[in-house]
């Protein structure tokens, strides 16, 4: 699939100074004198000289996924996120000398699966090589890791975003995977600045990772985050790691470049490390405005690696070595190659321990993502947009379908009331879905008084933030304490809209006149009246014969 | 009963005859008597006692774990051994002390072997004169033997005693010096480029190189790991087929082990060797062999034709680039093994420490030799990206070339290949370091590297004394994973050449009498 | 017999002269004869010092490396066309595989004995990884070899 054939809605211009949004103001963004957002058309700049000629960008990403398995890749030490320092290291993590790596068949089934679920080739045989460089965390001189020929090669990942005004059109896309390859991870220095000294950690070390190497088929930082989203979700799916971005165990190097649409791409520089999702995009999109404005003034863009200051909101770049850095990648002479089989080349007389066969891994992969969406889409009759907010935020499905199991009300309905509201209030407030004050089952239990008419939609709007709010008190048991039951007294609705027409009589003749979308400014006030007792379509209809009844009133 | 030979003394130790506390404590006291030779660098004199008290008590009650239990054996400086210093001879491992034996270490240990020490070798087995490493040379036996001392004396060329004596070869001349001498009933060497093998051949004991991936590397710390095999000296092939027996196998924690399953056997006496086919490949016939040498190998090509086998000239048609060959591969290896030696988690640490990268420079310059560090640095210039095609890859491919060249000879019906192991028998240490270490490597390694190009198992097994009474080895490589055929063949023509036993009565007879005086002074 | 037909061979150049589909150069490979050797640039030299953090102390470890190169050089004359590279003689064995059980860890006592400097139980390096000073500020012999005259540099 040609890289020209995934297009992008994004266009981008040098621009003047605008605020960034929600971070705290980073000095650095000052002294470039940069923008935050983007023009997204010329004609908005059609008055400028051509200086806004646009910029197209490239984004490709290596991304590294720690395996999620008991023991590490060449060794048997534990993995584990936290423990005391060094103690889950082996003689070969600390790379005693004499001491050999011996693969772990998990780990090779984690890459396989992952391969498969990302619709690569699976290499039949693949190769382990050394990387060498020296660094205090990398206590070989080396990491072991697949450089001539790695286990899974051409693949793809589908993914979507969501754009359009309200952000409801979800827009599909594709960025080619390179290729997924094993190598180890590094262990961890921690810069001990008062003793001018750096302490190693190396219970990291040796632990299993996937790098899976991404095209520069990305245009920017919300397509680069998307893409990174469905990978974490496929491999949380499928079990080969947990991907969570806080302990380290999906880690981000973007590859950015910017170019003139129609020239060669640019320069491009390696942005490594990004460890949030949070600011994965806004990493990648300050470092292309920043090569925007570099090239724009004259300047020129060094092909150099740069890190992210979270605090600062900007790339820096990092103290290079001098000079290049050869990694001398050389075999790795202790590790013959990997040779996977399928269905068809088994051979016979070999233990089944020592026989990683594609087809039957291929047969167990679990629903990945879209699957489970289109299955949503399919089975609650939701829209597509709606299953990939269910499956984009962590424990929403489990809630949803709570939910649904204890109401009667339609997931058609049940969806919104989620989607909009609940995951509105935990979105204002940064919470996690598990964390949710409301629980599935008390929102099951408020939907189900609407479904039965007991209150209106209004009202269970403002149960909901009592809710929010509350100590988990039941839904029933706030309607009954704050009385928000809806009015089934015909007479007693009739007489509170008789009183809103009185006080409103402009509107009422407005609408007399023809102009009916004022009849709804009447709803809401008897709305307002009933404080959301009311329903409103019963409202509806006896305005409407009130006003039928009600003179006219002459002109004086 | 100090020189008999494994199988004998294991034998004698079952019938009671000896027990292993004794037999320890003259092994002991004999390392302590030929302590001038150097071949030792640490002597586990606490550990080998107690290990010898144990298998005691094993052997009263009957209980022995095989046939190694309480039988002293020597184990190179490369091997790691659980709390007991490993060295390589090297600056950069003073005072490392592993906190894990080495498989092969381990199955010796399991059989109740007595490990008498860590002995003395090239600075991580670079070399092959065992001369270069921070412990100083070992000394060959033979140089004190009462055969070489009273040619010497009719010559009467060298005045100085002290100024003639002999290398050991390399790089595992410790062990092989440790087996002449008899301090040990076998010793363990590592072979990458024959280094076990020619000190074998300079010493006059029997030098296995098994085929690769028959014996467990891990806990060897490694020169070359596509080449490194562990390296079994003795002084008879039979005992190397026991060591053998207790060493081969899969381990787990090896990769490049073999999944196969291997079984200890015992040597056949052959007395028909009329369905034998030797090869003699005529690249073996180099400029720089000695002409004693060059007859020793004519001499038992047609022992063999004349019993009745069939002696074939064949042709290894690159063997003249294996040197080649592996310089440039060693060196890459090397390069790229000894980039964990920073100082940072074992080893010798320099005290400048500005910076990690200065820390880590100045602790290689301080800890490693320039033998070491000439490799590491041309080994990196190999495999620099500009250079990696021509130089690395490059001698990838020509290493295939010389492995198929002895899978067509061993296909056209050779069984085994018999070539010399060195030049020729041991020169004088002052000899010696007129060459670099490269250079006399390069000579030294001529028909002992190719084997380790190719995986093949090889033995030295010695042939004849030189006209000065030294040692000249002949060396027989047979095909992969046929060890049992190329120790037959071995076996048969070390019972024809009817090697002579090494003369050090001298030392033995010090050291009977200096037993004698303890047992006596032991008595009330 | 064999006696006589081996000696024959005793004269005979250690590799064979005749040519053969190998194409081996008829020079003895391991003659070195001093002459047409490939100096190496300063450049390189420092670059190679920095990669393996190994320095060459004097004169005598840059001739080592030019006559280490010389010897490979060699190789360059054999005709390996068609010859695909040997990684190891184990290249049609199949790699082992472990299970993925955790059977080693807890050793932090043992491996930091072995360490020369420690805090409780990490491991100490000096602060950051600052590169290694520029050629002017190291003292290094290659300080000795900024070019002159008499060098001949190559470019690689």
């Amino acid at each position: 699939m040609a890289a020209s054939a995934i297009g992008c809605s994004r266009r981008w211009f040098r621009a003047g100074n605008f605020n960034f949004g929600n971070v705290a103001e980073p000095r650095c963004w000052k002294s470039l004198v940069l923008a935050s957002t983007f023009f997204r058309s010329a004609s908005k700049t059609a008055g400028k000289q051509n200086r806004d000629v646009p910029w197209a960008a490239v984004v490709g990403l290596e991304i590294h996924a720690q395996i999620s398995s008991n023991s590490k890749l060449f060794s048997g030490s534990q993995v584990q996120f936290a423990a005391p320092p060094n103690s889950l290291v082996s003689f070969f993590d600390a790379s005693l000398p004499g001491t050999l790596p011996v693969l772990n068949r998990r780990c090779v089934e984690a890459a396989v699966t992952t391969g498969l679920a990302l619709n690569c080739t699976i290499n039949k045989k693949s190769l382990f090589d050394r990387k060498h460089y020296f660094y205090a965390d990398l206590q070989a001189g080396y990491q072991i890791t697949q450089h001539r020929l790695p286990i899974a090669v051409n693949g793809s990942l589908p993914y979507s975003l969501c754009t359009g005004k309200n952000q409801n059109e979800l827009v599909s896309k594709t960025v080619r995977v390179k290729q997924i390859q094993l190598e180890q991870d590094s262990g961890k220095s921690l810069h001990d600045d008062t003793g001018h000294q750096t302490l190693i950690d190396l219970n990291r070390a040796g632990v299993g990772l996937m790098e899976v190497v991404m095209e520069p088929d990305m245009c920017c930082g919300k397509e680069a985050a998307a893409a990174v989203r469905e990978l974490q979700l496929i491999l949380q799916a499928l079990g080969s790691s947990q991907a969570n971005m806080a302990e380290g165990q999906l880690r981000v190097d973007a590859n950015i470049s910017v170019h003139h649409p129609g020239q060669p791409y640019g320069v491009r520089t390696e942005v490594k490390n990004i460890n949030s999702a949070r600011f994965l995009a806004k990493a990648i999109d300050y470092e292309i405005q920043r090569q925007i404005n570099e090239l724009e003034s004259g300047g020129t863009i060094l092909n150099e690696t740069r890190a992210f200051d979270y605090k600062l909101g900007c790339t820096i770049a990092m103290r290079d070595k001098e000079g290049k850095q050869d990694y001398r990648f050389m075999p790795e002479p202790n590790l013959p190659p990997l040779i996977l089989y399928d269905a068809k080349s088994l051979p016979t007389h070999t233990s089944h321990l020592q026989v990683v066969n594609i087809d039957q891994l291929q047969e167990q992969l679990p629903d990945l993502p879209s699957v489970k969406r289109a299955k949503l889409v399919e089975r609650y009759g939701i829209q597509p947009q709606h299953s990939f907010t269910l499956l984009n935020e962590d424990g929403l499905i489990e809630f949803f379908e709570t939910v649904i199991a204890a109401t009667q009300m339609n997931p058609k309905k049940v969806i919104g009331w989620i989607l909009k509201d609940v995951l509105g209030y935990l979105k204002q407030y940064n919470v996690m879905v598990e964390e949710s004050p409301i629980s599935p089952l008390l929102l099951a239990e408020l939907l189900n008084l609407l479904e039965s008419g007991m209150i209106s939609s209004s009202a269970a709007k403002q149960v909901l933030e009592i809710m929010w709010n509350g100590e988990g008190k039941s839904p029933t048991l706030i309607v009954k304490e704050k009385k928000l039951e809806l009015i089934r007294d015909q007479n007693e609705l009739e007489h509170i809209c008789q009183a809103v027409m009185d006080g409103h009589q402009k509107e009422v003749e407005a609408i007399k006149k023809g102009n009916k979308k004022v009849l709804n400014k009447l709803i809401g006030e008897v709305q307002r009246e009933t404080r959301g007792r009311s329903d409103p379509v019963s409202v509806k209809q006896i305005l409407e014969k009130q006003l039928l009844l009600q003179p006219t009133k002459k002109n004086p | 009963m100090l020189r008999a030979s494994l199988r004998e003394i294991s034998a004698a130790l079952k019938e009671g005859q000896v027990s292993p506390v004794e037999l320890c404590q003259k092994y002991l006291a004999l390392i302590k008597a030929t302590k001038f030779l150097n071949a030792y660098i640490s002597v586990t004199e606490d550990i080998a006692l107690k290990q010898a008290e144990a298998s005691e008590k094993r052997y009263r009650k009957g209980q022995r774990l095989g046939d190694l239990d309480g039988i002293p054996v020597a184990v190179k400086d490369n091997f790691s051994t659980m709390g007991i210093e490993t060295t390589c001879a090297s600056n950069m491992l003073k005072g490392y002390i592993p906190p894990y034996n080495a498989t092969v270490v381990q199955k010796l240990l399991d059989q109740g072997a007595i490990l008498v020490g860590k002995t003395n070798l090239d600075e991580f087995a670079m070399g092959s004169g065992s001369t270069d490493g921070v412990f100083g040379p070992v000394k060959n036996p033979w140089s004190y033997s009462q055969q070489y001392r009273e040619k010497c004396m009719r010559n009467s060329s060298t005045s100085n005693e002290e100024l003639s004596w002999l290398i050991t070869g390399g790089s595992s001349g410790g062990s092989a010096a440790a087996v002449s001498s008899f301090t040990c009933f076998a010793a363990l060497g590592s072979d990458t480029g024959g280094s076990t093998r020619n000190p074998a051949s300079l010493c006059g004991v029997v030098g296995l190189k098994p085929t690769y991936g028959l014996i467990s590397r891990h806990g060897l710390i490694p020169l070359v790991n596509s080449m490194d095999v562990p390296g079994i000296l003795t002084r008879c092939v039979d005992d190397s087929a026991t060591m053998l027996g207790v060493l081969g196998g899969h381990d787990p924690k090896d990769s490049t082990t073999v999944q196969d399953p291997f079984h200890p056997f015992q040597i056949p006496n052959i007395t028909d060797t009329s369905q034998l086919c030797i090869g003699i490949p005529k690249e073996y016939n180099a400029p720089g062999m000695s002409s004693e040498t060059l007859a020793v190998w004519s001499k038992a090509a047609g022992l063999f034709e004349k019993a009745g086998a069939k002696v074939v000239e064949v042709s290894l048609p690159h063997t003249c680039y294996s040197i080649v060959c592996y310089h440039v591969l060693c060196a890459a290896e090397v390069a790229s093994n000894m980039a964990r030696f920073d100082g940072l988690e074992y080893g010798h640490r320099s005290s400048a420490d500005k910076s990690t990268e200065a820390l880590y420079a100045a602790t290689r310059r301080e800890g490693f030799n320039d033998v070491v560090r000439g490799r590491i640095l041309s080994g990196n210039y190999f495999l620099l990206k500009q250079n990696y095609e021509t130089y690395f890859i490059k001698a990838q491919k020509v290493r295939r070339l010389i492995v198929e060249d002895f899978a067509k000879v061993f296909s056209s019906g050779v069984d085994v290949l018999l070539t010399p192991t060195t030049l020729s028998s041991a020169v004088p240490y002052v000899e010696f370091i007129k060459e670099d270490n490269r250079t006399r490597s390069t000579q030294d390694d001529l028909f002992t590297q190719a084997a380790n190009m190719a995986g093949l198992p090889a033995i030295n097994v010695p042939a004849a004394l030189s006209e000065r009474s030294l040692p000249i080895g002949l060396q027989f490589i047979g095909r992969a994973f046929c060890e049992l055929q190329l120790l037959t063949v071995a076996k048969w023509f070390e019972e024809q050449v009817q090697f002579p036993v090494i003369q050090l009565q001298d030392i033995m007879d010090q050291v009977d009498a200096v037993s004698q005086e303890e047992k006596s002074a032991s008595f009330p | 017999m064999w006696a006589l037909r081996v000696s024959s061979l005793a004269r005979a150049a250690f590799c064979s002269r005749s040519g053969n589909s190998a194409g081996l150069s008829s020079v003895p490979p391991f003659q070195e004869d001093g002459r047409g050797r490939k100096k190496v640039t300063l450049e390189l030299l420092d670059h190679l010092e920095r990669l393996a953090l190994v320095d060459f102390r004097n004169q005598e470890g840059v001739e080592r490396l030019e006559k280490a190169i010389e010897f490979a050089d060699q190789l360059l004359s054999i005709n390996t066309d068609g010859v695909e590279p040997m990684d190891s003689v184990l290249e049609d064995r199949c790699l082992y595989l472990r299970e993925d059980n955790v059977t080693e860890g807890n050793f932090a006592e043992e491996l930091l004995k072995n360490a020369n400097q420690t805090l409780e139980e990490y491991f100490i390096a000096p602060p950051g990884n600052i590169p290694l000073p520029k050629l002017e500020d190291r003292d290094t012999f290659l300080q000795k070899k900024k070019p002159s005259a008499d060098m001949l540099p190559l470019t690689f």
